[in-house]
């Protein structure tokens, strides 16, 4: 009897799952088995011959094996390095920003004062964006001749001349990493809030009579109680930084020269400006394994550091 | 915030204003024109673009809504089996939804990009539509089953006591009070697809085809129109899902914080 039960509800889940799980299959796994495939081919759109699968009316091109020929030349190309190189201080400046501004408004939003409801049911609205409107916003904040930053500026006499944010690669790219936090921080605050909503007031009571001041209680009791968020704040905005693509292309376009080009940015321009599908899988397949090596490593770091102490 | 403030202010301003030294925090005359410009109630020089704005809009519309309605149905039903049974596979399916989670979208746009030529789903909604449950599915199973588990198992159990298969309890009883869970779940989900930029500007690239967001984008690359214009479309644009999130905050944050917590 009990085993007959345990087998239906077995059953039951699995008719309760696969719908989902088969969705999930067709729009993800197959597509990312399929796309892993391309990158060992000498893919070409205009060809309409050669290898293929049928099925029925049907014809998916598989075109010609080329072994690892795309990564040995896209690993071979500099762009490619430079663009990594790019990308791992896009990415770290992005999440240092975004995980220091996101915990500080959250800091904030704790306390107690008169503003705080508003602010707080107004904090997910640069989150709620589409970043194609985020880029927008800032482009009439910062542009050269219309930016109502520079005109501030002007006005108030700090400058002599308009600021050209995006003529030079540097002050572009931080600028990108900052409008990018922008956009990003408020939904770290957001986790942060949650964290610190559900530690007990009885640590902070107790720090209190043990004689610890406002940072020592941020030290050694919000702190350590946030470090499974920390972790996750991390992962989420490395991940969203390694991908950051659609704030480049109203902002940068990857420029001027290749200064802004991050990975993300040259595996989609290869791949879909110039349609060279193999090399531009090959790149996003070396960024997928960034990603997902990241995760990996955030994981070890954090959790290995405190599963210990229980 | 304020930067939101001044978009909406560059976009009742007339472009000369803006260019004009010394600068004004407020335009020293408003216009309704920029609006009337991209819902083609004024002709002017770029209307062309301008008129894509509310075709683009409608087809934002309909892929969300099919997606978070898709999303609803499929990933809450999943969500639900993942919170409350136990069953061979859970541990190993949960694992690969957590990796789906961590995988960049854009890795999967070329294959979709060939087999959708090869479908002729190229620049139809059906295909945006396949494409976004692929970054959608996985969050809404995830979000669904956190808020699942903090419903009472005992709902569930008294249900079954009464007389109902697993389905109906989870049909008639368990779903009707998962009211919040549903409107996080599915105001997250349509807020995401309203947004999405890429893979829209990718795959649906004919005129008339595509969604809000590369519309915009594409009208910010033209030289001949005026920022005042582009930022009247951008705020258009950004309300609904501003209002959407302002509206339904309370129930996703619960949501949110739940699934990514958990995780």
């Amino acid at each position: 009897m009990k085993t007959r039960r345990a087998l239906s509800e077995s059953a039951v889940a699995w008719l309760f799952v696969a719908p989902a799980l088969l969705a999930i299959g067709l729009v993800v796994a197959f597509p990312l088995v399929y796309s892993l495939w391309l990158s060992f081919t000498d893919v070409n759109l205009l060809r309409a011959t050669g290898p293929a699968v049928e099925l029925g009316a049907l014809r998916i091109p598989l075109f010609r094996w080329i072994g690892t020929r795309n990564y040995t030349q896209v690993l071979a190309d500099p762009l490619y390095w430079d663009s990594l190189w790019r990308t791992l201080y896009f990415v770290g400046a992005f999440v240092a920003e975004a995980t220091v501004v996101g915990f500080a408004m959250a800091l904030v939003l704790n306390e107690r004062f008169p503003g705080r409801p508003l602010l707080r049911s107004l904090l997910l609205v640069p989150w709620s964006l589409s970043r194609i409107v985020v880029g927008l916003l800032w482009v009439g904040i910062l542009d050269f001749e219309f930016g109502a930053l520079n005109g501030l500026l002007l006005r108030a006499g700090l400058v002599d001349s308009a600021i050209a944010f995006f003529k030079e690669g540097w002050s572009a790219l931080n600028v990108l990493v900052s409008v990018y936090m922008w956009n990003q921080a408020p939904f770290a605050t957001l986790l942060f809030l949650a964290g610190m909503q559900s530690i007990s007031d009885d640590l902070y009571a107790a720090a209190e009579v043990d004689g610890a001041g406002y940072w020592r209680r941020l030290w050694y009791v919000t702190l350590p109680a946030l470090r499974p968020i920390v972790f996750l704040v991390l992962v989420l905005a490395t991940v969203n930084g390694f991908l950051m693509l659609d704030l480049i292309y109203v902002l940068t376009m990857g420029g001027p020269g290749y200064d802004t080009t991050t990975i993300s940015w040259h595996g989609f321009k290869t791949s879909f400006t110039f349609f060279k599908f193999g090399p531009g899988t090959a790149i996003l397949y070396t960024l997928t394994a960034l990603c997902l090596l990241m995760t990996v490593v955030y994981h070890r770091l954090v959790l290995a550091r405190f599963e210990p102490e229980g | 915030m304020a930067a939101l403030a001044w978009l909406f202010v560059t976009s009742i301003s007339y472009q000369k204003n803006l260019l004009a030294r010394p600068f004004h925090l407020l335009p020293p005359d408003v216009t309704l024109d920029n609006y009337r410009m991209i819902l083609g109630l004024v002709r002017f020089h770029a209307e062309g673009q301008a008129a894509r704005m509310l075709a683009s809009m409608w087809n934002s519309l309909v892929v969300g809504l099919v997606v978070t309605a898709v999303n609803l149905v499929v990933g809450t039903t999943a969500g639900y089996a993942y919170a409350r049974f136990r069953f061979a596979g859970k541990t190993l399916s949960l694992f690969a939804l957590l990796f789906t989670r961590m995988l960049p979208t854009i890795v999967l746009v070329p294959a979709f990009f060939l087999v959708f030529r090869a479908l002729g789903l190229q620049n139809t909604l059906t295909g945006l539509v396949i494409a976004y449950c692929s970054f959608t599915l996985p969050f809404t199973v995830w979000i669904m089953k956190a808020y699942f588990e903090t419903i009472p198992g005992d709902l569930d159990k008294s249900a079954l006591v009464d007389g109902c298969n697993r389905f109906q309890a989870y049909w008639l009883v368990v779903l009707p009070v998962s009211g919040p869970g549903l409107v996080a779940g599915g105001a997250f989900t349509f807020m995401l697809c309203w947004n999405e930029f890429v893979v829209a500007q990718i795959l649906n690239t004919r005129p008339g085809t595509t969604t809000l967001p590369p519309v915009i984008a594409g009208m910010n690359g033209q030289i001949n129109i005026d920022y005042s214009v582009i930022a009247a479309s951008g705020f258009l644009g950004a309300l609904p899902a501003v209002i959407l999130v302002l509206v339904f905050q309370k129930y996703m944050v619960q949501g949110l914080t739940a699934g990514s917590v958990k995780g």
